[in-house]
């Protein structure tokens, strides 16, 4: 009699226990199960195919290392599939959209499994669990719709930029809701005809039931069932072969890119090819379903360069697939737009800013990467300047067109310490860096911090005409025979000289030694870190200037590379007087003065306007007076689009060390 | 068809693309002096990039001749590297400093040993001296039909097609093999060398051929040294920029009108 108290139960008391009958009305059942047997078929076939492409990938390129287990990793993929943290991040709309549909599909998925397992091993889905079990499966059935139709106004409505609208991206979502309005079509016409007194658990059908008679559902019935049955078998078969593998592929691909093994490369490895791509990419590029926040994140498209990493992606994934499957790209619904990408990879500023918001954390710029190694490998389609530059970091240890000799010329007349005199064994050792130490505009910050440092009271010293390049332009263009070499150089000269503690002007310098030298010996800090830990032992004072907002531009590889994102804002706000306002993108959603990457030294055609006069419009919308940043590079690049876009006298660029020095006491420390 | 036989004759000079702090010029002892690394001349360079090209598309064997007192076999190793299939070094003291057509005969001398040879590139002119004279000359003195100039060169059949600049232009010849081309920047860069291909170049055991005056010279004794007028510095072209002040607009074009009828 419990079951009786449900407020919606209309008709007749029938005192039995609520069930469902399994294919009412269905004759032939045997279609059906040749139908099952051939979807999950071709859906296994598919998914096949796919582990055939990794395998073969994998085996191609021995020398990268493989996916290991990780239980960080795979809580994350856990984590990130259910709740859609990536997704829903930034975007709430398009988050929440994705939360109904995979809750909705996955409530399905799960029901129908479960239905099985009543059906043919043992029975559960009787009396209360099986009300619950209806009003849950209700409850996903519209979640999965709403979703299908917020995702359709969203792509064909509101036309939303990073939306493409290729063939299979109409063909999905439509199919979706074709098998869920059949579905519930299925469930009213059985209602209607059975009228169970527990229908109005099942609320949706239970809404659509009283408008058809009981002859008229009796009838068509079978056909909608067959319809439900078709298409659903049809969006099963279809997985693999559309973006709905990210279904299946999103998941790996978040466990692949956490769970491999972080690389230092060495000789063998660059030697075993490592301009090839591993099981890692090739997953990535299969778990990408073309959403698009890569496009809305990178500077270079939204600068209007011909770059784009979705596009790359693709074309990357193409390649694999005709490289290693016989039949060619598996994704025959969405080949109408040629992914052809040519050397545009040359483009990427590498900002890293498309990994932080790749839902299945996917790294095009590793991609490019790889591309560009074994396009240096290769000779013959690198762009002119950047030749030249090579070459010239080979030949005079610098990308500037610099002798060698005038190397330390910025410090004449500061009476540093020359490390490399051997004579002093002090350790701290300012590695000033090849743009810092040769611009005009960069070399500011060498005098600058050299002089906070002697205020300071710190033992410091330099390398003089010495010191030389890190190495980070040949990493970054995929030169790495070069790249090795100058590793070499650098922990020579630091082991000669007894150096263990390296601090850099430039972010990237920071980086490569901090990530990607081999054994390396020494500690590298970033002087944003030096002169924290200054201010923190109360080695700087400052006195009282002017009254004024200030604006930070987080350099890319000291914020998304290396998390260093508080450290410079303490500084500034430490100075008196002066008051931080952040820009529209800041901290890891910063944008790309256009510098890195290599683009520094190639003759690539910018956008217009460039990523760096978009920067600068940034800094000047926010009221600023002073755009303070903490990277040479992209000193540089913001002082010439400040030029370039007229604002001469309402913003004024600095680099933090420029900052600090001006607001300095006199009698410091 | 049979593989066409490219010489690409290649000069190691000091790299003159050298910061210019680097680079003295001594007018007493007549000399240049300049701090840094040998290079392949960039044009010779170009000249090498057409053979690979030609090499690539049409197959053909590229041996590289390099001529000096004392020619690098790293700095030449490069050709190797980028694809060439021989190099051979011209070596010999007699081989220092000598004027242009006295370089010319010998490498005529070493074409005319080396035998097989359809297709000559040289550099339009070397990245030292400038002179441009040896493509030409060497053309003369092996009796080849010469383009100079080359910004494109294709062949066909027995015979090489070239787009050679003009002034404000260019126009397209045709000479029969066995010919001769001077090559222009135009053709394009030489493939970029990964370092890892130069050090598994360089640490390959085989030997490169080296040939001395004796060996090939028909008439050493006709040799001639280039001889040195006079050498000096170019003269200092000082730079100065004033920023002109004002107001308004009006006011700078004034201060500009007076600044410029100022001088």
């Amino acid at each position: 009699m419990m079951y009786l108290s449900f407020p919606f139960i209309k008709g007749e008391l029938i005192l039995m226990v609520p069930h469902r009958i399994m294919f009412w009305q269905i004759e032939n059942v045997w279609v059906f199960y040749l139908l099952v047997i051939i979807a999950v078929g071709i859906f296994a076939a598919g998914v096949a195919a796919h582990l055939r492409v990794w395998g073969a990938v994998r085996r191609k390129n021995s020398g990268i290392p493989a996916i290991r287990f990780s239980k960080g990793a795979l809580k994350r993929a856990v984590l990130d599939s259910l709740l859609g943290r990536r997704v829903l991040r930034g975007e709430t709309s398009a988050g929440m959209m994705h939360l109904l549909l995979f809750w909705g599909f996955f409530i399905l998925f799960i029901g129908t499994a479960l239905l099985a397992i009543h059906d043919y091993l043992f029975p559960f889905l009787t009396g209360r669990t099986y009300l619950i079990y209806s009003l849950v499966l209700e409850a996903g059935g519209i979640m999965l719709l709403a979703g299908v139709f917020w995702a359709l106004v969203r792509r064909y409505i509101q036309r939303i930029d990073r939306l493409e609208r290729r063939l299979e991206d109409a063909l999905v979502p439509v199919w979706i809701l074709l098998a869920g309005l059949s579905g519930f079509m299925v469930e009213g016409l059985r209602l209607a005809y059975q009228q169970p007194p527990w229908h109005g658990w099942s609320f949706a059908g239970a809404w659509i039931a009283p408008a058809i008679s009981s002859t008229a559902a009796m009838t068509l019935y079978p056909y909608f069932w067959w319809g439900h049955a078709v298409f659903s078998l049809c969006f099963i078969a279809a997985v693999p072969y559309t973006k709905l593998f990210h279904i299946l592929g999103a998941p790996v691909s978040i466990y692949a890119q956490g769970a491999a093994a972080p690389s230092v490369l060495d000789m063998d490895r660059v030697e075993a090819g490592a301009g090839e791509f591993g099981p890692v990419d090739s997953i990535f590029f299969d778990a990408c379903m073309r959403c698009g926040r890569c496009v809305s994140a990178c500077p270079s498209e939204g600068a209007g360069e011909p770059f784009s990493p979705r596009e790359f992606v693709q074309a990357m994934r193409r390649l694999l697939w005709e490289a290693h499957f016989l039949l060619g790209d598996i994704r025959f619904l969405s080949r109408g737009k040629a992914d052809q990408v040519d050397d545009k990879f040359w483009y990427c500023t590498t900002c890293r800013a498309c990994l932080e918001v790749c839902p299945v954390y996917g790294a095009a710029f590793e991609a490019v990467l790889k591309n560009r190694i074994s396009a240096v490998e290769e000779g013959t389609h690198i762009p002119k300047l950047m030749n030249q530059t090579l070459e010239k970091v080979f030949k005079y240890d610098n990308p500037w067109e610099s002798s060698k000799t005038n190397r330390g010329a910025w410090a004449e007349g500061m009476e540093l310490v020359d490390l490399s005199n051997g004579s002093d064994s002090r350790n701290l050792c300012y590695f000033v860096g090849c743009t810092t130490s040769f611009d005009d505009t960069a070399r500011g910050i060498a005098v600058s911090f050299s002089r906070i440092l002697q205020k300071a009271g710190v033992d410091f010293g330099i390398l003089g005409k010495k010191e030389p390049c890190c190495g980070d332009i040949a990493r970054r263009v995929g030169e790495l025979g070069l790249f090795l070499e100058q590793t070499d150089k650098c922990r020579d000269l630091f082991d000669r000289y007894g150096i263990t503690e390296v601090v850099t002007s430039s972010p990237h310098c920071f980086h490569t030694f901090r990530h990607e030298y081999p054994e390396a010996g020494f500690n590298a800090r970033h002087y944003t870190q030096v002169l924290f830990e200054l201010l923190t032992n109360g080695k700087l004072r400052f006195k009282n200037g002017m009254t004024a907002p200030v604006t930070f531009h987080d350099p890319c590889y000291l914020g998304r590379y290396n998390g260093i994102y508080d450290e410079p804002r303490k500084l500034i706000r430490s100075i008196p007087g002066l008051s931080l306002v952040e820009m529209n993108h800041h901290g890891a959603d910063s944008l790309c003065c256009g510098g890195g990457g290599g683009r520094m030294w190639q003759d690539l055609e910018g956008g217009d306007p460039q990523m760096s006069e978009i920067r600068i419009r940034e800094a000047e919308i926010t009221g600023a007076r002073i755009l303070v940043t903490a990277c040479p590079l992209c000193r540089i690049m913001l002082e010439d689009a400040r030029k370039a876009t007229g604002l001469n006298e309402t913003l004024q660029v600095m680099d933090l060390n420029e900052l600090v020095l001006q607001h300095l006491e006199e009698k410091n420390g | 068809m049979t593989e066409l036989n490219i010489i690409v004759c290649a000069k190691q000079i000091p790299d003159p693309e050298a910061p210019l702090s680097d680079v003295r010029v001594d007018g007493e002892k007549k000399e240049v002096f300049v701090d840094a690394p040998n290079v392949i001349s960039p044009f010779d360079e170009n000249a090498l990039e057409a053979a690979l090209v030609l090499q690539e598309e049409a197959g053909a064997r590229v041996t590289v001749l390099s001529l000096g007192r004392k020619v690098s076999d790293t700095v030449l190793r490069k050709s190797l590297a980028a694809g060439a299939d021989e190099l051979i070094l011209l070596q010999d003291n007699a081989f220092e400093k000598l004027d242009s057509h006295s370089v010319a005969r010998v490498l005529a001398d070493a074409i005319q040993r080396i035998g097989d040879c359809d297709l000559v590139l040289t550099g339009r002119q070397a990245g030292d001296w400038d002179s441009g004279q040896v493509g030409l000359m060497l053309g003369e003195i092996l009796g080849l039909p010469c383009i100079s100039l080359a910004r494109e060169i294709k062949v066909e059949g027995r015979q090489v097609q070239v787009k050679k600049n003009i002034a404000g232009g260019y126009e397209q010849v045709r000479a029969a093999l066995p010919a001769l081309v001077t090559v222009s920047n135009e053709v394009g860069e030489l493939r970029y060398i990964s370092r890892t291909r130069m050090m598994k170049m360089l640490r390959k055991a085989s030997s490169i051929p080296s040939w001395s005056s004796g060996d090939f010279v028909s008439t050493p004794d006709a040799l001639q040294g280039m001889e040195i007028k006079e050498l000096s510095s170019p003269p200092d072209m000082g730079r100065s920029c004033e920023f002109i002040e004002g107001a308004t607009l009006e006011e700078k074009a004034d201060q500009l009108v007076a600044a410029i009828t100022s001088f």
